[in-house]
């Protein structure tokens, strides 16, 4: 028997994004029904966040925020904008228990690379803390919550996908029984998060498929019709080495910890001799990643954290600490090089559907928040700009509910969507999950990697599809736990391929973008947007300049014209 | 790989850990004791040994 579900706002994901859209749109007045395929507080990226939460405070300077989170790509008025929300969100999450580090009753801020200001709101218990008290506060405001749902499929008003008509919820399956659920609902929100593929690699903590991060929510997106963008920049967690997926800096730079090769030397020398670690991120990350490619071996020297900063570390980043000193041992004794694939999604950008600020995506009844859109592509500022388009959304969707008529998902596309999510329970024979997730993450080691090219992302599309066409659609699984994990990697295989086309499109280098064919940041040609579109069963790629308001009023920072000399040896440009 | 060590002696069956894993790795077996149903699915966040309150829980990553 399926279950049926009725609501006004039905949110997909229980990160902060979700839990402050949900929050909202109940204080609204709606009915709001929060779904998340893991447990609403432990999923995703939130619970696992770096232990910092980048907040403005009244007094503040707008113009450093600006330039700390600016950028030629950026969505300055935006940024402007969502920057009172941030220290109105601090208060309400110290209400409802956040523990933040505190001095006497007074919330304390510390340093963070690249920002010439104090603007890190630590939390004393890390993420997991802050999102059990963010759960209770969203929970005692009257929001329901469903756990262990996966949805897999959006429902339509004509029943098609893509849609002519409007989203009006979405069926999926619950990963213990294997129930079907079908929710109707007046308008639904996506905040399933970025997407993720962790790597077999060694060294790494991850094995394992996600079944948390998949892009799930972005692949049923694109399928109903919407607009994506930022793919190429935001899905930088596809690299495994890539220092942005580098948990912890927000706290361990200000905290005096240092980059050494494996000589010792502070290699941040070659790079920004003035800031060293306090450099900006892009130009860390470069560093680090250049370092990687120069076949150094970067590492994180803690030896002269002090014992008090480093004690409330532990506690800040409990699980990027317990993760390195599982691995490595204590992490004060001498310099350990830095392992990026601990559990943790830091330094992730926004990618995924296009949206307004009022989380309004280009389909009817489909709203979306957080790192699963367009609208938090910030450097270093996830949690804060997850919290605010969440917020931002929630409202919006709130008040939009009021006028819209209870939806009635047709019965021949229920049927049809159930069908599909149960055939890999019905096979008898065919593909098993683990080799098939394998040979991905086997492909995009060696095809796709940190340094990007045309002909290796033509291959990795070539072998991708062959998975698709081939492997997909036979993977067998023999139970709810199984069947979750298929839909998994279904999901991000198709999220995977519009990433990768909009790689090979975009052509040029920036920040964590690295292309070897064109290793150039070009502020002249690429200060646009890649748009991708599901039509007619093929994806569509276009760029579009952006929007005359999104308009930077600063300048370009010297950064964003270093001429990135990989796979040669010469030294590298210093950022001048 | 990361591995879920569960100290039956400390473990209360009180299932907090069952509800919260990320990645649903965890179950309770016939004596009420918490257990890794699904061991390959664990990605070593510690989310369930930050949970139990019973100390009950530790996550190996290395060996």
């Amino acid at each position: 028997m399926a279950v049926r579900l009725e609501t006004d706002v039905l949110v997909i994901g229980g990160g902060i994004a979700g839990a402050f859209a949900a929050y909202r749109a109940r204080e609204a007045g709606a009915r709001v029904l929060l779904v998340d395929r893991s447990y609403f507080g432990r999923s995703g990226c939130s619970a696992l966040a770096s232990g910092v939460y980048p907040a403005y405070m009244p007094g503040d300077d707008k113009d450093a925020w600006m330039r700390a989170f600016g950028g030629p790509l950026v969505n300055q008025p935006l940024v402007a904008k969502s920057l009172p929300v941030m220290h109105e969100h601090v208060l309400l999450m110290d209400r409802w228990g956040v523990n933040w580090v505190k001095e006497g009753r007074k919330i304390v801020r510390m340093g963070a690379p690249g920002r010439s200001f104090a603007n890190g709101v630590w939390m004393a218990e890390g993420g997991p803390q802050m999102m059990m008290a963010v759960r209770s506060g969203v929970v005692g405001s009257g929001v329901e919550v469903l756990n262990r749902v996966a949805l897999t499929e959006l429902l339509t008003s004509d029943g098609r996908l893509p849609t002519a008509g409007r989203v009006v919820g979405a069926a999926g399956f619950h990963t213990r029984t294997g129930e079907i659920h079908e929710i109707a609902a007046k308008a639904t929100v996506v905040c399933t998060g970025p997407y993720k593929f962790p790597y077999p690699w060694p060294g790494s903590t991850l094995g394992y498929m996600p079944i948390d991060l998949s892009g799930d929510g972005i692949a049923m997106m694109m399928r109903a019709g919407a607009e994506l963008s930022r793919l190429e920049l935001g899905g930088i967690n596809l690299n495994p080495d890539n220092a942005l997926s580098a948990p912890g800096l927000e706290s361990l730079m200000p905290s005096g910890a240092k980059w050494v090769d494996q000589d010792g030397r502070r290699f941040l020398e070659d790079y920004d001799p003035k800031r060293m670690e306090m450099t900006q991120r892009a130009l860390l990350y470069f560093a680090i990643a250049h370092q990687k490619e120069l076949g150094r071996v970067p590492s994180m020297d803690l030896r002269e954290v002090s014992p008090e900063r480093m004690q409330l570390i532990r506690r800040v980043i409990p699980i990027v600490v317990n993760n390195q000193e599982a691995m490595v041992g204590d992490l004060t004794e001498k310099p350990v090089p830095y392992t990026y694939q601990v559990a943790g999604t830091s330094g992730i950008f926004g990618a995924g559907a296009r949206v307004t600020e009022r989380g309004e995506t280009t389909v009817p009844g489909l709203y979306a928040a957080g790192t699963c859109t367009d609208m938090t592509y910030l450097p270093g500022g996830n949690l804060p700009f997850c919290s605010v388009t969440g917020d931002w959304t929630g409202r919006a969707v709130g008040a939009a509910v009021e006028s819209v008529e209870p939806p009635q998902p047709p019965a021949q596309q229920v049927e049809r969507v159930t069908a599909q999510i149960l055939e890999p329970l019905q096979r008898r024979d065919g593909v098993a999950f683990e080799p098939v997730h394998r040979r991905l993450g086997e492909m995009l080691m060696e095809k796709v990697g940190l340094v990007l090219h045309a002909d290796r992302l033509d291959a990795a599309l070539a072998e991708l599809r062959d998975i698709r066409e081939h492997e997909v659609p036979l993977l067998v699984a023999h139970n709810p736990h199984e069947l979750a994990k298929v839909w998994g990697l279904t999901q991000y295989l198709q999220v995977l391929e519009a990433t990768l086309r909009a790689y090979r499109y975009r052509t040029e280098s920036r920040v964590a973008f690295i292309r070897e064919d064109y290793p150039v940041i070009d502020n002249v040609n690429w200060v646009k947007m890649v748009v991708v579109k599901q039509q007619n069963g093929a994806l569509r790629l276009w760029d579009e300049p952006l929007p005359e308001s999104w308009h930077d009023p600063h300048p370009v920072r010297p950064t964003q014209n270093l001429h990135l000399v990989f796979r040669n040896q010469e030294a590298p440009h210093a950022a001048r | 790989m990361p591995r879920v060590e569960v100290n039956e002696q400390a473990c209360t069956g009180c299932g907090v850990c069952v509800d919260t894993c990320p990645t649903d790795v965890l179950r309770l077996d016939p004596q009420e004791k918490a257990f890794a149903a699904y061991p390959a699915d664990c990605q070593g966040c510690f989310v369930c040994q930050w949970d139990c309150a019973y100390g009950a829980i530790r996550v190996v990553v290395n060996g």
